[in-house]
Formats: structure tokens, C-alpha cells, sequence
């Protein structure tokens, strides 16, 4: 006879802030509440291994006997992989202990954190944010000694997700998660220089735990969003061509075109507006420097819910001190939503000997339409 | 063997309406919540209704805009936004079918701020006449 016990090892009442997955798709904070962690035992009665988010489920006796089936989210097959697990290290019916934050509101879902087999006492699964790092070296230069964005001839490898989220550098860190999501709301202020609106939307998306963020239906993030997501990024330079494209692996996986052939910057207001804007760049030295205008209103130009208007302009500068490192510094002026340009940025680690993998947003809000019968 | 089913008219369009809106919110506009173009009515009572179309920008310092944009269309006077409560005021002077000029101010409170099809619902006062009013997003 099976023996199912749910184990709610620790309710935490102290509000724990922890780091959303980097591997989880963004919205962990509207679906997840790191505040309320729990450890599931149960028996594996369904694996679903599909990219971009793996899950198994679990059959959990509760302290009254009453059997229910949970579904355990544990991050992302093709992230997974490369640590080495495989569809077949968890199978039906294995009895398995699972760390895990509870999904908000009354589903019985779980982000898993650690999974330990029962039977063995091996952990399976443990939730890292790292990818490895590759041996420093001078970053890779073209024949003309200007410096590459992208792998080193006959190398691969692409960029991670940004370090950390975008508020004005004044010198003082700003306690936020992956997703930009604030630990203390008192410190919007610091955030940028809002107008009074901009300060009220931001504070708005905030509270509602970024649930509105146009990304979780899809949406294409533009400006220093692209930055950000999941699943990292690429420069591929057409020096022939005069441009480079950033090609996304998260997101809605989309590109962005940099033009690099001395063409002007277009008017502002005579420019087509859409998601990635009209970007201009030329290299300052061993710095990329772009300009950009032309964004349209539909989507956060950053993650944490930055409002931004038509009016936004963005000077970004892109310089790679070595092998592994990519410095981005963006300065935003958009007169119509902060009060004064403003300038915030981060660094991006190198992911060394391996390829963009397949994702795409789609797969994660395509259950919301088979739940309503579309 | 499987036999299929033809889907019943009033069920297509359902999942037609239902898809649509799917779509339409997740294309809201994220900027001032202000900005665009509403549509709706306002009257003294439910059957008595006066369509409105307003548009509104937002330019940095003011919101700007008009009242039923057209040759009968007035330009916003005033625009003030409490984003404390996300109550909005809105003022303009119009002309009635006489040509008389009229006065019109409406309160309202904008609701469903992160919907592409937010609303705003109030008082409408237009000349010495008062009623309610709904505006939503278009």
C-alpha cells in the first residue's frame, strides 16, 4: 500500500525574499510566493518534460488521509539538461521529497527548490542561478583589432541574463529580485527619477506582483528589457552589411536590428514606433554606443515595470573587458515619464561552449487557452 | 470512428469575442494612463444617453485633447489626473445644438488600469444638465 504524507515542513511567517529561478520563466513572483515554502512527499504519477517548463506530479496523503495531486514546475528541460539531468533520472512511481515555494492563490502547485529520491536519499535536483564560467581571457578582436560581441572565431558560447535589475546607479544597491520585483515598495523612489504618474504605474505594477507585465502574454520586451530575460542573448555582427542583429533566446524570441553604417538617427517623430525601436550605433573605441527612438507604448521597456512613453530615447554602451564580461549602461531620457535622464546598467556573464537553446513563450501561456476549450 | 461535430454558430462566436479579447488585452497601452482614445456615453438616466468620444494625449506636463473629435468637437480645457486615487477631472467648453456655449466638467475614477479596455466612470455636468458617465479604452 502506498503511503502518501504531505509535509509542511515550514509555513514561514517572516517574509522571505529569495531569488526568483533565473531558469523560471518571468512572472515566478505573480505565480509563486517565495514566502510560503513547502516540503511535498509524495509518489510520481506523471512527468511532463517539455521545454520551457518541465514539470512531474506527485500523489501527497495530507494528515487527514485525503490524497491529492500536486504538480511540482522544476525548471526548464533544456537548462536541466545541462546539469546533467535526463527524462529518465525521475520515473513513474519513484517516492520523492520535494522543496518547493507554493504557487499563489489555491492550485496545488509547487517551484520545486531540491528533489531528493526516497528510496536512495540522492539529491535529483537543486535550483542554481549560476551558469559555469568560463577561464578569463582578453575578449576576442576582429583582424582590425576592433573587439567581437559574440564568440571568438571557430568558438561558440552567447550572453546570460543580466546581473541585476535597472534603477539609476547612484552608488546604493536597491534590494530587488530577477524579475525587478522591489523588496521594500518605500524604495521607488531610488528606482529613477519619476514624474508623478510614472512614479503612481510603477508602484501599481509592483503591488499587483508584475501580473501585468505584457511579457507573460508574449509580448515582444524591447529597449533594455531584451537584456533581461531568460535564456540569454547573441550579437551577430554583418560588418558587410553595416549592422549587428541581438538575437534573443528569450522573450518572444525576436532579433533587434543595429544599423552600423553611419545612417542618421531618423526624426522622433517621424519614425515608425514599434517594440525594438530604430537603433543607430557606432563604436567609440572598444565601446559600442547606440542610440535609439521610435518605441511604441505596448510592453515594459525594463523588467520591474518601468513605464516609459513614446517619448523615450535610449543611449546604450556596450564594452567587453574580457572573455566573459559584457558591460551595459543605458541612460534613459523620456521627459515625458522621469523628470531628468537618468543612467543605470549591469554586467553580463559569458555562457562558454554552447549555442542559444530552443524556447519560445508561446508554450507557456498556451494551457491558459486549452483550459478555456480554444 | 471519430464523427466531427459542427460547432454551433453562437459557440464560434463566443470563442471569436473571447480571442479577440484575449489579443486585445495583452496589446494595452503601458504609458499614461490616459493616453488614447475612449469611447462611451453620458446621460441623466439609462435610456436618455449622449455618445462621447474622447482623445488624450499626454505631453510631459499636460493632458491634452478633445471632446467628440469632428466639426462639432471641443478642445479639453483642463485634464487633472490625482494618481493618489486615480480619480480624473476632466473640463472642456462646447457648443450645444443652439450654438450656445456650454461648460462641461466631469469626475470620474479610472479603474482596470492595467487593462487594454480601462474605464473611467463619474458625474458628467454639462451645462445645467447632470448625469453619469462611462468611458472605456478603445
Amino acid at each position: 500500500m502506498r503511503i502518501y504524507i504531505l509535509t509542511v515542513c515550514s509555513l514561514l511567517t517572516a517574509p522571505a525574499f529569495l531569488t526568483a529561478p533565473a531558469f523560471a520563466q518571468n512572472g515566478f513572483s505573480a505565480n509563486y510566493d517565495n514566502a510560503r515554502q513547502v516540503t511535498l512527499k509524495g509518489v510520481v504519477t506523471k512527468i511532463d518534460w517539455i521545454n520551457p517548463h518541465a514539470y512531474f506530479y506527485v500523489d501527497v496523503r495530507d494528515a487527514a488521509g485525503t490524497v491529492a495531486n500536486w504538480g511540482v514546475e522544476f525548471g526548464n528541460p533544456l537548462d536541466l539538461e545541462e546539469e546533467g539531468w535526463k527524462p529518465t533520472t525521475l520515473h513513474i512511481g519513484d517516492a520523492v521529497n520535494v522543496d518547493g515555494v507554493l504557487a499563489r492563490g489555491e492550485s496545488r502547485r509547487i517551484f520545486a527548490k531540491s528533489i531528493v529520491l526516497a528510496r536512495t536519499g540522492a539529491k535529483l535536483f537543486t535550483a542554481t542561478n549560476q551558469k559555469r564560467a568560463a577561464p578569463s581571457e582578453p575578449a576576442p578582436r576582429w583582424p582590425d583589432g576592433q573587439i567581437r560581441l559574440g564568440p571568438a572565431p571557430g568558438k561558440k558560447g552567447y550572453w546570460g541574463a543580466a546581473s541585476r535589475g535597472l534603477a539609476e546607479d547612484t552608488g546604493k544597491p536597491i534590494a530587488m529580485n530577477d524579475e525587478g520585483l522591489l523588496k521594500n515598495l518605500a524604495d521607488a523612489d531610488r528606482v529613477a527619477p519619476f514624474q508623478p504618474w510614472a512614479k503612481a504605474v510603477y508602484e501599481y505594477r509592483q503591488r499587483r506582483l508584475l501580473r501585468d507585465d505584457p511579457l507573460l502574454r508574449c509580448l515582444p520586451p524591447g529597449g533594455p528589457r531584451m537584456f533581461q530575460t531568460p535564456h540569454g542573448f547573441q550579437f551577430i555582427e554583418q560588418r558587410d552589411l553595416g549592422r549587428i542583429l541581438v538575437l534573443m533566446g528569450g522573450g518572444d524570441r525576436n532579433w533587434r536590428m543595429i544599423y552600423t553604417d553611419g545612417r542618421p538617427q531618423g526624426q522622433a517623430d517621424e519614425v515608425v514606433r514599434t517594440y525594438y525601436g530604430n537603433s543607430v550605433g557606432h563604436w567609440e573605441k572598444d565601446t559600442l554606443v547606440v542610440d535609439s527612438i521610435g518605441y511604441n507604448e505596448k510592453f515594459w521597456f525594463t523588467n520591474g515595470g518601468l513605464p516609459h512613453t513614446e517619448a523615450l530615447h535610449l543611449t546604450e554602451r556596450f564594452s567587453r573587458p574580457d572573455l566573459n564580461t559584457l558591460k551595459y549602461e543605458v541612460t534613459v531620457d523620456d521627459p515625458r515619464t522621469y523628470t531628468r535622464p537618468w543612467t543605470g546598467g549591469w554586467t553580463v556573464q559569458w555562457v562558454p561552449n554552447e549555442e542559444i537553446q530552443e524556447y519560445f513563450c508561446e508554450e507557456s501561456i498556451e494551457p491558459k487557452y486549452q483550459q478555456r476549450g480554444e | 470512428m471519430r464523427i466531427k461535430v459542427p460547432m454551433p454558430r453562437r459557440t464560434f462566436h463566443f470563442l471569436c469575442v473571447l480571442a479577440f479579447l484575449s489579443v486585445a488585452s495583452g496589446l494595452a497601452q503601458q504609458g499614461h494612463p490616459l493616453t488614447g482614445t475612449w469611447s462611451g456615453d453620458w446621460g441623466p438616466s439609462a435610456t436618455q444617453r449622449n455618445q462621447v468620444t474622447l482623445v488624450m494625449n499626454w505631453d510631459g506636463k499636460n493632458v491634452t485633447g478633445l471632446i467628440n473629435p469632428g466639426p462639432d468637437s471641443a478642445p479639453l480645457t483642463s485634464v487633472f489626473l490625482d494618481v493618489t486615487n486615480w480619480t480624473v477631472r476632466i473640463e472642456a467648453d462646447a457648443k450645444d445644438k443652439a450654438g450656445k456655449a456650454v461648460h462641461i466638467a466631469a469626475e470620474g475614477k479610472l479603474e482596470d488600469l492595467a487593462s487594454y479596455h480601462r474605464t473611467i466612470r463619474g458625474t458628467w455636468h454639462q451645462g445645467s444638465a447632470n448625469g453619469d458617465f462611462r468611458l472605456t479604452r478603445d
